[in-house]
């Protein structure tokens, strides 16, 4: 059988310490392992306008020339550049959802290797000062995850590591 | 359940040690390096002769002009990055495949070693360690996952639920379904190629270095090191990160937890560099 049409997905690996926002609507974007990084995805479902941030680290004031150079590095100032990316292609902020994954982090008692936490901590932080919604998470616990995001659907959907089905985000 | 001599005899094929890799570790602690007993090694192979002149070649090594002799670019690399490269390379076919029973992907272990080895080797710089040594620690300390890996695969539904009904790192989870763990399994094949005891060590400990009855700086280095990877998202397979956090592997090797994000920055430096001279997707 002949097919009618053809969609041609265009799919973008956004790596560790990057991000990216698109507005065509055949994009997949992806996060491979986050470990205890954070995945955030921003989605204007009207506009059909979203984005991905894969941050490694909380806070940019750890190290601003690495800021500077990779801003997707760190949660705030990525974060920053995601709203902003989606608003330049006419997202409205009033409409835009937020779906977070990752930030799992390791049995340590005494919090001394949390950088899980720290990182779910700077996402919180962020979605107060902006007056932000989380639509949905799924973040902690001790598993490496990956997450597929779908611009033309607005479908977020993650992998985790060593399981065979995928888990539907939103 | 077996005990872990049982267990190593009843293994139909225990993997040999790769040829280079028991040359270089030889090498590792001698104080008056030659560059000409490097050459000599990586010469009679002809993928790490290709391998050794693409990276001198690169962008991050900072090309001039081209080399493609041999000699030059380990001269121009230096002989301890010459090193790196090698015991890189060289666990690759060993560690790159498919390990089913742990849930992870072809080529996520040796990715997850070669990262954790990267970690191992900017701090041990930074702290006047030996560098290599520890880099070939923290690229080998994962090992005993290539061995247990098919003993675990046909448990691999008792290995899901035995992590949810525990909530135990991973290690307990093994010791409580085989009653060993790859640790001690990576420190044994160690000892079998009759690898230095302080590598057996650091490899034997490297999830609870304060039991390393010695050489516990390096089996810490190796603890932190893979700890670190896992935060980048380096880890590999079913519940990368049930792991134990081992605040003393920090005093051991005389840091603070406060360090471990400047860590991670200066890796992620390192794996960009690495990613493009090893051919794997970042």
């Amino acid at each position: 059988m002949v097919p009618t049409s053809i969609v041609c997905e265009h799919r973008l690996v956004v790596g560790l310490a990057e991000l990216a926002v698109s507005n065509n609507p055949s994009a997949i974007l992806t996060a491979y392992t986050l470990g205890s990084c954070l995945g955030v995805v921003i989605y204007d479902p009207v506009a059909r306008v979203g984005g991905l941030l894969h941050a490694m680290l909380p806070d940019s004031r750890l190290d601003p020339a690495k800021a500077a150079a990779y801003p997707g590095m760190f949660v705030d100032t990525g974060l920053r550049a995601l709203l902003e990316g989606a608003c330049q292609m006419q997202a409205d902020k009033r409409r835009l959802k937020l779906y977070a994954t990752g930030g799992a982090r390791i049995m340590d008692e005494d919090e001394i290797f949390n950088i899980g936490g720290g990182n779910c901590a700077a996402l919180a932080e962020f979605i107060r000062q902006e007056n932000l919604r989380l639509a949905a998470q799924q973040l902690g616990g001790h598993t490496n995850r990956t997450v597929y995001f779908s611009i033309g659907t607005g479908l977020v959907k993650l992998k985790v590591a060593g399981l065979p089905n995928e888990i539907v985000l939103c | 359940m077996l005990n872990i001599d049982s267990f190593l005899e009843s293994v139909a094929y225990l993997p040999p040690a790769p040829p280079n890799l028991s040359r270089l570790v030889e090498l590792l602690n001698q104080s008056d390096l030659d560059v000409g007993e490097v050459v000599e090694l990586i010469q009679y192979d002809p993928a790490l002769t290709a391998q050794v002149i693409r990276l001198c070649n690169s962008a991050s090594f900072g090309a001039r002009a081209p080399v493609s002799d041999l000699s030059e670019a380990t001269a121009r690399l230096g002989f301890r990055e010459t090193i790196h490269l090698v015991t890189a390379l060289s666990t690759a076919a060993l560690m790159r495949s498919q390990q089913k029973g742990y849930g992870i992907e072809a080529g996520e272990l040796w990715k997850h070693s070669v990262a954790a080895a990267l970690v191992g080797k900017l701090v041990a710089e930074e702290r006047q360690d030996n560098a290599s040594l520890v880099f070939t620690a923290c690229m080998l300390h994962d090992l005993g996952k290539v061995v247990l890996s098919r003993r675990l695969e046909t448990k691999y539904q008792e290995v899901l639920a035995e992590s949810q009904r525990s909530q135990s790192p991973m290690l307990v989870v093994e010791r409580n379904l085989l009653g060993f763990d790859h640790a001690e399994v990576g420190g044994r094949l160690l000892e079998r190629w009759r690898f230095p005891p302080e590598l057996v060590v650091a490899v034997q400990f490297h999830h609870d270095p304060a039991q390393a009855p010695a050489h516990g700086r390096l089996a810490a280095y190796a603890c932190l090191a893979n700890l670190v990877a896992c935060f980048m998202g380096y880890g590999c397979g079913h519940q990368a990160l049930a792991l134990s956090g081992r605040a003393l592997a920090l005093e051991l090797v005389g840091v603070t937890g406060e360090d471990i994000p400047r860590w991670m920055t200066r890796a992620f430096d390192a794996m960009r560099d690495t990613q493009s001279l090893l051919n794997f997707s970042f």
